[in-house]
Order: structure tokens, then sequence, then C-alpha cells
């Protein structure tokens, strides 16, 4: 395992460099001018031209590039446009908020999705199965915003049960604020994530094994949880465990409409900001993070599934 | 149903308890008199020279002050003095200019101060001109250095100095800059410059101690050690700010004059009364509308401007507040921005910008009535040239003949244009943001051009990309607004200087020497009906020329809960906060 690990990390150069071309071409076409930004609206050609040089931007294109690649190696994104602090410090500041929402937020969702899928699974056909089929496909039709809206209105506003927005970043007074947003990020994701498990636990169901089983007379209940939960975990850890090094990434829209200071909202900040160092982190880490998220699948696999072997 | 019903709301009910929440209880801890507000957008900085953005400069003027502020009550607006002791003296050729600062200001207590064990030391006049040098520091790339770029004798050669230097020499003196002793301050200014004084009301030009930015190098823009009225308590720009009263802000008082409407709105209750106001001022980020709407609804927050969405709900069709808010005993309040929105044609483009007759012709045909009422719910005032109302060469009387909607007349200038009935002419290429209000303000352009045969070829972006089309000069047409930087026209009118080319404010690249010619004339006289004079040909020149389609003059119009004590609206003053209190009693 440990080779084909060093091998994975090996193979994670050429994408990361694939992913680094994507960023810079990508921001440099259609991310517009920092400078501008930067300068405000008394800004003149002296200044624009002392800024462009102080920040590389007068530099050939591939030499920019090569700074970039070095920012990757070193983790040295160097200083925010818009807020002139240490890149690094802005992720750190934003990771605890963004943590603080999306850990419980997930771990709920995923909890709640495994019972209900292998409830309705398990019961399938009948009419629970039919009323949570139905429930999730109107939970998944419905937009986030609108969960948003609905939530900050009549939870928030009409019944007083939660702060309308806002964020504490003392601890005893933390979980009152990210109340609401955890609710939406369940009742926005369990939809989808309920009709996934419910298939993955309903395609091994239909496995050659299953009926050698149940020919051999095993207790219906044994032939479930003992044989077809575990077949079925290969497909639920792909969507589990692939999703966790993301989880630090947070999500835009309930940061920004609930005032969450996570990495999310101060993404989506930079991007309007042309704040290039802010976004080329954030991007690059999403892709380590993604890329980190296979790799702990591939090894996850093999705890599940015997037949797997990394090699 | 039932059931269903039931499930759906005991999994509400058992998240409650499980977070144990309680939408009150933050505000358990706060003093009574704590004023609770908003900022739009999420705040970059502390530090005064990079305050180009209001949220940011609002927070700056909490804790930092300058020589100069407007006065919280009077209209038109008026400078007077904050850490000056009066108005400065001025020599009689315009280009000296002597203050007295106040004795005994200290700065907030902080440990930068290292001499003094933490303790606030007291403000110099040196202390102005390190803060000045720091605009024109040229490692800083300071936002507000365009306040004092050639203005005073000595900086610009201080600053080009500094940049050929391996570090920067804050000891190195600048002629117009002097403290003639720890009490005055001493600028000379390379010519006269009448807007001068505004300058030193911004917040650009607010005083910082050399200790603290010593002390907290690139950090200091998350610490405010100033001289104000409110001392920092807690800092996440990117969700809330906390500021307490200051205990070491000198005795300043509420402003015991105004206007003739102040006494009867109650504004004149609290003249005389220490400043601060408030123990605590508590500022939410709320970027998004429906929260920050709704916040106040809760009473969360004291004021408000309405959400463009949300304003059916709130104000009747007869402009007035809705029942359900008069119930509630809010206040409905309307000021007059100054401010003008527009379209912009790119004047360096071979078709719009070298033909006069197209621009007038398309002027004539875009309707602003309707555009009023439904992109602005009738807030504004549709604007007949640059200048705002209640500044000097704002004449209410003028009417812009190319912005008297007349299709019949713009189809004549399409014929005079070389267009006639809009054969030959390409769609214009027009630059439009890709928000949700710019695409119907787009749709709506769209449909007016089209009245004459004109079509429009539309490129949504995103800001950033917005404003390098505008630097690159790529497109023909694009919307902007321009909100004053102090109340002088000298402001809007430079935005048509071709001194101000991209990256600077003139947008439009409009070159003019005879416009050019007054606008510099202008700059060399003192408020005077000669000024205003020259003002207004260079508003004739414009309108004929009509580089911008202009848009309109928008009202602001906020609600104000009943508690809440002084809010007078004056966009231009960012320590305004001081004067703001809420009433206790009535918050119950």
């Amino acid at each position: 395992m440990f080779a084909y690990i060093v091998r994975k990390l090996l193979n994670t150069i050429p994408i990361l460099l694939g992913v680094a071309i994507l960023i810079f071409v990508g921001l440099n076409l259609v991310g517009g001018d920092p400078t501008i930004q930067m300068l405000g609206k008394h800004a003149t050609p002296q200044m624009y031209e002392e800024v462009r040089h102080q920040f590389g931007y007068d530099k050939p294109e591939i030499v920019q590039f090569f700074d970039y690649l070095k920012q990757i190696v070193t983790f040295d994104y160097g200083t925010s446009y818009a807020t002139r602090l240490p890149v690094s410090q802005m992720i750190a500041h934003g990771i605890g908020p963004s943590l603080s929402l999306a850990i419980p937020a997930f771990s709920i969702t995923t909890i709640l999705a495994l019972v209900i899928g292998l409830l309705v699974a398990y019961h399938r056909g009948k009419f629970i199965d039919k009323f949570v089929v139905i429930f999730c496909v109107f939970g998944m039709s419905v937009s986030s915003l609108a969960y948003i809206l609905f939530g900050q209105y009549f939870l928030g506003y009409k019944l007083g049960w939660f702060p309308i927005s806002g964020y504490e970043f003392d601890w005893s007074q933390r979980f009152e604020y990210l109340g609401m947003p955890i609710i939406i990020w369940v009742a926005v994701s369990l939809g989808y994530d309920v009709r996934f498990y419910r298939t993955a636990v309903l395609e091994e169901t239909n496995q050659d094994y299953v009926r050698t089983a149940r020919a051999k007379g095993l207790n219906e209940r044994w032939v479930f949880f003992k044989h077809v939960l575990k077949n079925s975990m290969v497909p639920v850890l792909t969507n589990v465990v692939i999703e966790i090094p993301l989880l630090i990434l947070g999500s835009f829209l309930l940061e920004s409409f609930f005032s969450i200071p996570g990495i999310g909202s101060i993404t989506i900040d930079a991007l309007h900001n042309s704040d290039f160092p802010v976004v080329r982190a954030m991007a690059t880490l999403s892709s380590i993070l993604y890329i980190f998220g296979n790799l702990l699948t591939d090894i996850m696999y093999t705890l599940v599934d015997p037949r797997v072997s990394l090699k | 149903m039932k059931p269903t019903s039931f499930r759906f709301s005991s999994r509400f009910v058992l998240m409650v308890s499980i977070f144990g929440l309680s939408a009150c209880t933050h505000t358990s801890h706060e003093p009574a008199n704590t004023v609770h507000l908003f900022s739009v957008g999420k705040i970059k900085g502390l530090d005064p020279i990079f305050a180009e953005d209001v949220y940011s400069a609002l927070e700056s003027g909490m804790a930092y002050e300058g020589l100069l502020q407007y006065h919280y009550l009077k209209r038109p607006f008026q400078l007077t003095s904050n850490l000056a002791e009066s108005m400065p003296e001025m020599t009689a050729d315009h280009k000296t200019y002597t203050f007295k600062i106040k004795k005994g200001v200290l700065f907030q207590d902080d440990p930068c101060f290292k001499a003094t064990n933490g303790k606030g030391r007291e403000l110099v006049a040196e202390d102005f001109i390190y803060s000045f040098k720091r605009l024109a520091d040229p490692k800083l790339h300071a936002s507000g250095w365009w306040i004092f770029e050639g203005k005073i004798l000595g900086l610009n050669d201080w600053k080009e100095a500094q940049a050929k230097a391996a570090s920067v020499n804050y000891d190195a003196p600048v002629a117009g800059l002097k403290a003639l002793d720890h009490y005055t301050l001493q600028i000379q200014l390379t010519q006269p410059s009448f807007q001068f004084l505004y300058n030193l009301a911004m917040p650009f030009a607010m005083v910082v101690p050399h200790e603290a930015v010593d002390m907290y190098g690139q950090q200091f823009i998350n610490h405010a050690v100033g001289t104000g009225p409110f001392k920092l308590a807690e800092y996440n720009p990117n969700s809330k700010i906390i500021w307490d009263k200051n205990p070491t802000y000198r005795h300043e008082v509420y402003p015991s004059e105004g206007e003739a409407s102040d006494q009867a709105a109650g504004l004149l209750a609290d003249a005389g009364k220490a400043l601060p106001l408030s123990d605590r001022v508590v500022v939410n980020v709320i970027e998004e509308d429906q929260p920050r709407w709704l916040n106040f609804l809760a009473g969360k927050l004291e004021l408000v401007t309405i959400p463009k969405d949300n304003y059916a709900s709130a104000i009747t069709a007869q402009g007035e507040l809705s029942p359900e808010l008069k119930q509630k005993n809010i206040q409905l309040i309307k000021w007059t921005n100054l401010d003008v929105t527009h379209e912009s044609f790119n004047m360096d483009d071979p078709i719009v910008g070298k033909n006069k007759y197209l621009r007038q012709a398309l002027s004539l045909a875009y309707n602003q009535g309707p555009a009023l009422e439904l992109f602005y719910n009738n807030q504004g005032l549709a604007a007949q040239g640059p200048i705002p109302p209640g500044l000097s060469g704002y004449d209410p009387n003028f009417k812009n003949p190319y912005r008297q909607f007349n299709l019949e007349k713009a189809k004549e200038l399409l014929v005079k244009a070389g267009y006639p009935g809009g054969k030959g002419l390409a769609p214009i290429e027009y630059n439009s943001l890709s928000g949700t209000t710019e695409r119907q303000i787009v749709e709506y352009l769209s449909r007016q051009f089209d009245a004459i045969g004109v079509k429009l070829k539309v490129n949504s972006m995103s800001w950033p990309d917005f404003l390098a089309h505008i630097k690159s000069r790529k497109g023909q047409l694009w919307g902007f607004a321009w909100s004053g930087d102090y109340p002088d026209a000298e402001n809007f009118l430079g935005l048509y200087y071709s001194k101000n080319a991209p990256p600077g404010s003139n947008d439009a690249n409009y070159q003019n020497p005879e416009f050019d010619k007054l606008f510099e004339k202008a700059l060399t006289l003192p408020d005077s009906p000669a000024r205003t004079e020259l003002y207004k040909k260079m508003v004739a020149i414009v309108t004929e020329d009509c580089p911008w389609i202009f848009n309109v003059h928008r009202l602001g119009v906020g609600l104000v809960q009943p508690w809440m004590k002084n809010y007078k609206p004056i966009d231009m003053e960012h320590t305004r906060y001081k004067y703001y209190r809420v009433d206790p009693a009535l918050k119950k």
C-alpha cells in the first residue's frame, strides 16, 4: 500500500501542473485586472504601472507562471490585494467558521441519509419507500436559495428560533448562529444523499451472491445486514470520503447569506475583487484536497472490500 | 398528511433543542446604550490610507480622526474643525494653511506606546506630517494618494526620492509640511486649491501614530490606534466589529446648531452632551438584502436602507410608510445622494466616439421616466447634467436638450449621423455586469434604442472583467455611477478632465481642450459666482458633446427604529457614529 500511496502522490504532480495551467490561464483571461481594483477610482497611469511592477504583472507571462508554481510548492501565496494580509492568515481565519458549519452539517446529513437510505432500501416498494423517494425528489427540486430565504423568514424572523444571520467565535454561542445554516445544509443535501444510498444498497440486493444467500435459506435480515450492507459501502464511501477534505472550503451561499466568515465567503469576495493571490490559493487548495480525497477513498476501499488491494 | 407534518416539525424542534437556541442571548452582555448597525461589505482593513471603500472608511472613522470634519447637522455641507482647534489661517495667495492642533488630545491606550507603558501619548503636529507622508510612501501604494498628489509642495519629490531608495526615510523633510511647534502644522501647496480642505476631511487624511505602524507592521491594518471616540473591542472584518467608548477621548460635544427643521425632528435634544453618545457600537457585516431587512424588522438593527425587492411592502403607492411599519413607529427618512448614474460612451471608439449626432440621438431615445420607476422605485431625479442637486453649479431649471425623450428628433439626428433608421450601423457593443438588475436595465435600454433602429450587442461580465474592459477601451457603451468624494462640483466635472483618463475617473476618456481650460481655471477660484459660471459653461459643453447619457441622481431611502436617536444622513462624514445613541427605555 505504501508504494501505491507514493505512486499516487507522484501522479498528482502532472495533475497539479495541469490544474495550475488552467487556473493561471483562466484568471489571466477573464479574471479582470487586479491593479485597477487595488488602486480605486482615482488611479493614475503612473500609479497603475508602479503597482503592476511591484506585483510582477509587467513580467512575461511565462515568468509569472513560474512564480505561481513556486507559490504552490512553497505554500506561500503572498498577500491579498484586497485586505493586504497574508493569504495563509486569511485561510487560517476562515477554516474555523467553515468547519464549524460543515462538519456537523455533513455528519448529520450523512448519518440521517444512511439510516433513511438503508431503511427505505430494506422496505423497498412499500409505502415508506415510495413516500421517502417522493419527499427526496421534492427536496432536491427546491433550490438551496429558497431554503435559505424560507429559513431566515420563517425560522429566524417569524418564529424567532434562530438568529436571522451572524456568527460568534465564542464557542458558547457559536452554535446558536450555526443552527439554521446547518439545518438548511441538511435539508438541501438529504434528498440527494438518501436516493444515492438507497440506490447503492438496492444495486447490491440484485447481485448473484444475494440470490445465492437467499436460496440457501438465510434470514433476510442476516442477508441484508451481513452481506448487502458491507458490499454497498464501497459506493457509499466514494460519496462520503471524497467530500471530507473539501469541507474546509465551506459553503459559498450559506456563508454569504448567514454572514459566516468562512473560506467560501472569502473566496467569493476574492473573485469579486480580482484578488488573484486568494483565488489562486483557493483553487489550488481545492485541487489538492480533491486529489487527497480520492487517495483517501482508495485506501478506505481496502478496509471495506477485501477484494480490493492497492499495489 | 398529519404524521408527515408532525415529523417534519418535530425534527426542527429536535434541532432547536440540540443547539439550545435563543436568538437574543448575544445581546445580554451588552450595555443598554448599544447601537447596532450594519455594513453591506466586508471590512478590508482599518488603516485610513487604504479606506477607499465606504465600509472600511466608516470603520476607520470610529477610531481615527482628521483635522477637519463636516458639521453634522448644517446643510449645505459645511466644514468644521475636528482635531484642529479651528478652521486654518490661510495666506492671501491661498497657498499656505496654518492649523492649530488641539492640545491634550490623546491616542488610545495601546501596547505600541512602550515609553508610557501602553498609555496613549499626546497628539502633536508631527503626527500629521508622518501620516501624510504615509500616503505618499511608494512602498505602500495608498488608495488615498490622489488627495495630495501634486498639491503639497515637495511631497511628490519626496515620493520619487523614496521610490529610488532602498528603504523609505520618513525623516527626510518635505518643504510643504512643517511642524512650527508641537501644536502648529503648516501646509504649503504648489498652487491654490479650493478643494484641499475637503481632502483633509476625508478618511485618507486621518492621523495615525508611528509607534503603532512600527510595532504592528503589516498587521497594522487590523489594529486601530487613533484619537477617535471609539476603541476597537472585537474585530472580525468578515462578520462583526465591536467598538466601545474610548475612555480617554477628549471632551467634544454634540452640536447645538443645525437646520431649521432639526429642532422639531429632535436632532438638537442632545445639544452640548459629551460625545460619543453611545457606550458601544456593533457593526454586523450583512452582505445580502434579506437578512439585513429581516434583522431590522426584528429590531436587531437600528436602521436600514430599504432593499429594492422589499420596497413595495414597506412604502405605499403614495410614498408613505406601510401601516405595519407605521404602527411600529418606524421613521421614514429620505435624502438626496451626491451622485449621478450614467451611460458612458467609449470616446476612443471610431464609431460612437467620433459621431456626436449618434450619441445625441441615443441620448434622446432613452426615456428616463419608466426607468426611474422600474429600477429606482421612483426614488431619484432624472439627471440633466453631471452635477447633483445641492452643489454650486446645479441648476434646477436646466433642461438638457438631449435628455428630453423625443423619438422623432432622435431619428432626425440619426439621419444626420449617417445612419438613417439605424441602417449601416453595426450593433453597439454594450458592456454590462451579469447581475439580475443589470440584465433588466440592458433589456430596457435595448428596447429604447430599438425604437430608432439601433441594436445593442450585450457583453455580460463580472465586475473585475468590466473594469478591465473599460481600462483597455473595449466596448462602446456601459453604465456607471459616481458618488461624490466631497461637496464640490469639481469632483463631478473632473470626470471629463483629460488628465483623469483611464485608469482614472474619466471612464469615457473624454478629451476636450476647451473643457480642460475651463476646468483648470475653475480650480484656481474659490466658491463664487465666477466659478459657478465656469461650472455651467463646462456642463453646457458636455451636454452638447454628449459623452454620457445622464440617468439619475439617486435618493436615499432609509428606515429608522423609534429608539434610534440623532440619525441624520451625511454620507461624507465618516466619524458620524459618535452622534448616534439609542433610547433603552423605548427599545424594550
